[in-house]
């Protein structure tokens, strides 16, 4: 019989195997006693996880005087929460992806530390690496909070076999860029006739992300910007506010796009060939690459004047510390400096890299679709600047409740926008919860 | 979920033991105080790591929570000073969080009523003797073993308004298509369709066992006294079943108010007006809007109202058993 029973002997010997082992799995063979172990926090995962573990891999393997351990947390909400507390105990990783949107909201608490100018420059990267509206995006108050890695903006793939066939492409064989809606919406019901299901692919029921995503293209698209002036109210023009939302109900009328089309149902649908188009983030073209779609890639066509893109940036920020050590930060800066000069394998995941010295390089000029798009860098459109607005927020959760029935149902326009007014308004007038006091600011 | 079954195997009384007295009462030992001494000793040397655990883990937070409602502090750490009840005198007069608690206790009515009802039919049925016991009790009882991670995963396919099979039943019945979790008023209803759908099979299982128990000869004497089947159901197994419905109801009361893992996560975080629970209305306030304090004041509100909840149960269940 064998003998189960646990005695003192068997636990001692037990936790002295499981420390052994903790220490075995704290070891890399790469490392020795004299490298710096860098933390870095990412929200990353699926094929951008996969590229931005390529980059790191690249970074570690150069050199050996440190290595960056990074970690993967959930995106949204639970991402911003943990990097929040890790930087208000002073104790945070050496370094961290946030979205731009989200960087001024944390800049007032003392989350953040700011980017030394001069160590960066002396790394080359400046102000001139940058296009002006991805820079811009990375300054508060005068300092450098961020550095982006790249753009992400809201773009249109498009089925070039199914497009072609209903006429939607040009000679050189690219979507062809109406510059009114109605003749895009002739043009997705050109191309409905053709799948038999819907001309374009977008799911927004039940998501503000998404909702806010075209809304704001749309909105910017008229040469409009919203300002959420702290302590003021929200400046908002009407027409745009409305004439988009029409948009968008017109949209989703059944034919053009599903009528209650979900972000993964469009997803399946443009993957599966059932649709020509679709609105989405760069993010999703290596899926659609690799589910065999023939897919090409644009900017979301000027419906109402201007080129405009909603976008976000992945940017590298320093979670505060309260007690930095000194090597540890100059390695980072190194980390971020190699990871921008190696980023056009990210973009291989679709992102328009932010470091121009990538997007001038003639390897970058061939990789297509990707370089279709590449011009958005130029017409990105951040989120309003304010501590409650940006990716994953409650503010663009909020947006999809007040919006959504208008876009659904066709009607109540005016009401949304005066709920949207006085949702800003209330917010507008709240201060920023990360410092109630403004005394870190 | 899982803690209704820790709670359950903790609920039953403990026999009282009085150290230096046998189980009779009688005096033992002419050295009677020493022993008793030493035998509180050893019960405070018992009870001593359990009651650290409480202080540290219950008493304390409860008592930190109080002062923290009554502060602006931020989870950043910034602020923290003492501004009275401001905050519940916010949360009391703020729409979101009657609305929160309103659908809290709508969806305690939806999930409580039927899975308790569907508990009992499902073990009454597989009780009266069906082919292939173990199958059907096997298949009532598994989704309770899931994750809410994975039962969220499967009803929100389940419920994708292009392409799911729940639009795709209606379709084929030749009702009008439903987005189940994106239209108001509708979108809690799924949530609770999703969880009566897991958690059923706990409730099920209790009944089950609480109708094993019910001993045959009451239905002989029935049946000879010419009883038929329901007549012994409304009159032996209804009844005999009167304190496990107590038991259920009460954890299943308990278990409902708590909402907030698969509707958080069926969702995808971004609930609507009138599918946000209680609970994620603190987290929303505490964990990504910072405000501690605030989201400290929402607690102590929400837990007076299931403080009110569990005085209303222990007095109407108290009350039927002096009526029984």
């Amino acid at each position: 019989m064998i003998d189960t029973r646990i005695n003192r002997r068997s636990v001692l010997a037990g936790g002295l195997a499981a420390a052994g082992m903790a220490a075995l799995a704290g070891c890399t063979p790469a490392q020795s006693s004299q490298t710096t172990t860098l933390q870095f926090w990412h929200l990353l995962s699926g094929g951008d996880g996969v590229a931005l573990q390529g980059l790191i891999d690249q970074v570690n393997a150069s050199h050996s005087e440190f290595h960056v351990r990074p970690t993967v947390l959930a995106w949204g909400a639970p991402y911003y929460t943990k990097l929040s507390m890790a930087g208000a105990g002073g104790r945070a990783p050496e370094l961290a992806v946030m979205h731009s949107s989200r960087v001024p909201g944390y800049v007032p608490g003392g989350l953040l530390d700011p980017w030394d100018l001069e160590r960066l420059s002396a790394l080359g990267v400046d102000e001139s690496t940058f296009t002006e509206p991805v820079w811009s995006s990375s300054v508060v108050d005068g300092q450098l909070y961020s550095v982006a890695l790249d753009a992400h903006p809201f773009i249109a793939l498009y089925n070039t076999e199914i497009c072609e066939e209903a006429g939607a492409l040009d000679s050189d064989g690219r979507l062809l860029r109406p510059d009114n809606p109605e003749d895009f919406f002739e043009m997705c019901r050109e191309i409905a006739g053709v799948t038999g299901a819907h001309g374009l692919s977008y799911g927004f029921i039940g998501d503000g992300m998404q909702m806010w995503r075209l809304f704001y293209t749309l909105y910017c698209q008229h040469g409009e910007r919203m300002t959420f002036p702290e302590g003021g109210t929200v400046e908002v023009d009407e027409d745009a506010f409305i004439a988009s939302l029409e948009f968008m109900h017109t949209l989703a009328d059944g034919e053009i796009t599903a009528e209650r089309g979900t972000i993964d149902s469009a997803i399946a649908e443009f993957a599966a060939q059932r649709s020509g188009i679709h609105f989405t983030g760069v993010w999703e073209l290596p899926a659609m690459q690799s589910a065999g779609v023939p897919v090409g890639a644009t900017m979301i066509p000027p419906f109402f004047g201007e080129e405009a893109v909603y976008a976000d940036s992945h940017s590298f920020v320093l979670p505060h510390q309260a007690d930095p050590d000194e090597q540890a930060r100059e390695y980072t800066y190194t980390v971020v400096a190699d990871l921008l000069k190696n980023s056009l394998t990210w973009a291989e995941a679709g992102h328009i890299p932010a470091y121009l010295p990538i997007t001038e390089k003639p390897e970058y000029a061939q990789l297509t679709p990707q370089s279709n798009y590449a011009a958005a860098a130029d017409h990105l459109v951040y989120d309003p600047v304010a501590w409650f607005t940006g990716s994953g927020s409650n503010f663009v959760q909020q947006f999809g409740q007040i919006v959504g029935n208008p876009i659904v149902s066709g009607s109540g326009y005016e009401e949304a926008l005066t709920r949207f007014r006085s949702y800003v308004n209330s917010l507008l007038a709240q201060p920023n919860p990360a410092d109630p006091q403004g005394e870190r600011s | 979920m899982t803690d209704v079954m820790a709670s359950r195997s903790a609920a039953g009384p403990e026999p009282e033991v009085t150290p230096g007295e046998d189980s009779g009462g009688r005096r033992t030992s002419p050295t009677r105080g020493q022993a008793s001494r030493r035998g509180q000793l050893a019960a405070w040397a018992f009870l001593a790591p359990f009651m650290a655990a409480f202080l540290l883990f219950v008493i304390w937070p409860l008592i930190h929570g109080i002062v923290l409602s009554l502060t602006d502090q931020s989870l950043t750490g910034a602020g923290g000073s003492f501004i009275g009840f401001e905050n519940y005198s916010e949360a009391l007069s703020e729409p979101v969080m009657w609305s929160s608690i309103g659908n809290t206790v709508w969806f305690t009515v939806i999930t409580t009523v039927p899975l308790v009802l569907l508990a009992l039919i499902m073990a009454l049925l597989v009780n009266t003797g069906l082919p292939g016991q173990w199958l059907w009790r096997l298949s009532f009882f598994m989704p309770f073993l899931l994750a809410s991670t994975v039962i969220s995963q499967i009803w929100v396919w389940i419920f994708n308004p292009e392409i799911g099979a729940a639009n795709e039943i209606l379709s084929a019945v030749g009702l009008e298509p439903i987005a189940w979790l994106q239209t108001a008023n509708v979108d809690l209803i799924s949530i609770a369709i999703a969880t009566i759908w897991w958690t059923v099979g706990f409730n099920f299982l209790l009944y089950l066992a609480a109708l094993q128990n019910i001993p045959d000869l009451q239905y002989e004497a029935a049946a000879v006294d010419g009883a038929g089947r329901w007549r012994q159901l409304f009159s032996i197994t209804i009844p005999q079943l009167g304190p496990v419905t107590g038991v259920i109801l009460v954890l299943q009361m308990l278990a409902s108010l708590k909402l907030f893992d698969q509707a958080y996560q069926m969702m995808e975080g971004g609930s609507s007006e009138t599918s946000r629970p209680i609970v994620q209305y603190i987290f929303e306030a505490g964990f990504v809007g910072y405000r501690f304090g605030y989201a400290s004041a929402i607690s102590y509100i929400f837990f007076v109202l299931i403080l009110i909840v569990g005085i209303f149960q222990m007095v109407v269940l108290r009350h039927r058993k002096a009526d029984s």
